[in-house]
């Protein structure tokens, strides 16, 4: 029933899209997004609740006011992805920060690179972005709706983008695709089963090693990226200078470095912008 | 022994493979033609057990080289290629 209340919110917010100017959508979009919020108690409560124990406020009435917001904010990230060309192509929607390290490796056809992010600001706007330097694989778990997920895939701008599921069969699909100068996208901050507890906000948090496996074992760069809103369907992304561990002989010690570095990266942005973050995820298990 | 040391790299390969692996495996049965998608690893474990080897050779593999082998028999020729 859930699934099916989603699903036709969603197909509400795109009917609003494409009869709304952009920017209009984007706004439209977020009022969905806040009245989301009203009616999912659920995830409401997640959301205070890592936002109380993130010590990002420790006032409730506060925590709300920021967990309204990034629901929010998350409708428009639907909206700002399926109309992303929009951003993409105009210098004056999208800023971007690349250092010169990161900028060297993106224009090498025969360098891959490993890019990190979280579930903060336009993620799949900053993927698209990625597609037109060098291929882009980003790995994903299927949306639990999968009613929504057909109706996003479906109107997403790919270009050379493509999803990898997060359980490929195929063992050596990332260190093929990283070898021959592609571009693995990973989200990182989604709760890994089999991942390592690391500090996430001062709590352990079980954290993906995975990107820094490939970093360690195929010695691709590794980066992180932040894709901020600055106004509705307007961005600011930027990149990190390469992130560099040098191999210790401590398999564990070496991931932990790294995942650890990738953590406060996005701690540090989610601190400036928390309104721009899924909060509705139990991070903490 | 071999001369061409193949059994030492293949003892020494199967001890790291025992360290690394998570899941449970007849490592003493694994040979030369044993296949490696028989070995149970998925793309977590697969990266493991490549630093672990790496580590204990003290080499560097070319993981584009890595990803053409199918047996544990290949494995050891890139091993030895690499001065294991």
């Amino acid at each position: 029933m859930l699934h099916l209340l989603e699903y036709w919110a969603a197909r509400l917010a795109l009917f609003g899209v494409d009869l709304l100017p952009p920017v209009a959508a984007s706004r439209w979009a977020a009022a969905l997004g806040s009245l989301w919020w009203t009616a999912d108690r659920p995830r409401r409560r997640v959301a205070i609740s890592n936002i109380l124990r993130a010590g990002v406020t420790h006032d409730a009435t506060e925590a709300r006011a920021i967990g309204r917001g990034a629901s929010r904010h998350m409708g428009m990230v639907l909206v700002e992805s399926m109309k992303s060309s929009l951003v993409l192509d105009d210098p004056e929607r999208l800023r971007v920060d690349i250092p010169g390290d990161v900028e060297t490796v993106l224009e090498d056809p025969e360098r891959g690179l490993i890019v990190v992010s979280g579930h903060f600001g336009n993620w799949e706007i900053a993927g698209q972005w990625l597609s037109r330097y060098k291929p882009v694989a980003g790995i994903s778990r299927p949306m639990t709706n999968p009613r929504v997920q057909k109706l996003a895939l479906e109107r997403r701008q790919r270009g050379a983008f493509r999803m990898i599921p997060k359980y490929d069969p195929d063992p050596g699909r990332f260190l093929k695709l990283l070898g021959d100068g592609e571009i693995l996208a990973l989200l990182v901050d989604q709760h890994a089963r089999r991942g390592i507890d690391v500090p996430f906000f001062g709590h352990p948090a079980k954290t993906h090693t995975t990107a820094a496996m490939l970093h360690l074992v195929a010695r691709t760069p590794l980066t992180f990226l932040v894709c901020r809103r600055m106004a509705p369907m307007t961005f600011e992304l930027s990149l990190s200078p390469l992130i560099e561990q040098q191999r210790s002989g401590d398999r564990n010690a070496d991931v932990e470095a790294i995942v650890r570095t990738l953590n406060s990266l996005l701690e540090e942005a989610i601190r400036r912008d928390p309104e721009q973050y899924l909060w509705g995820h139990r991070r903490w298990r | 022994m071999d001369a061409d040391g193949t059994s030492e790299v293949l003892s020494r390969l199967r001890d790291v493979l025992r360290e690394s692996a998570v899941e449970e495996h007849d490592w003493d049965a694994v040979a030369s033609e044993t296949p490696i998608e028989s070995l149970g690893f998925d793309s977590l474990t697969i990266l493991d057990v490549l630093y672990d080897v790496e580590e204990e050779f003290g080499i560097a593999l070319d993981p584009k080289q890595v990803v053409k082998t199918r047996t544990v028999g290949e494995i050891i020729t890139l091993l030895q290629q690499n001065g294991a």
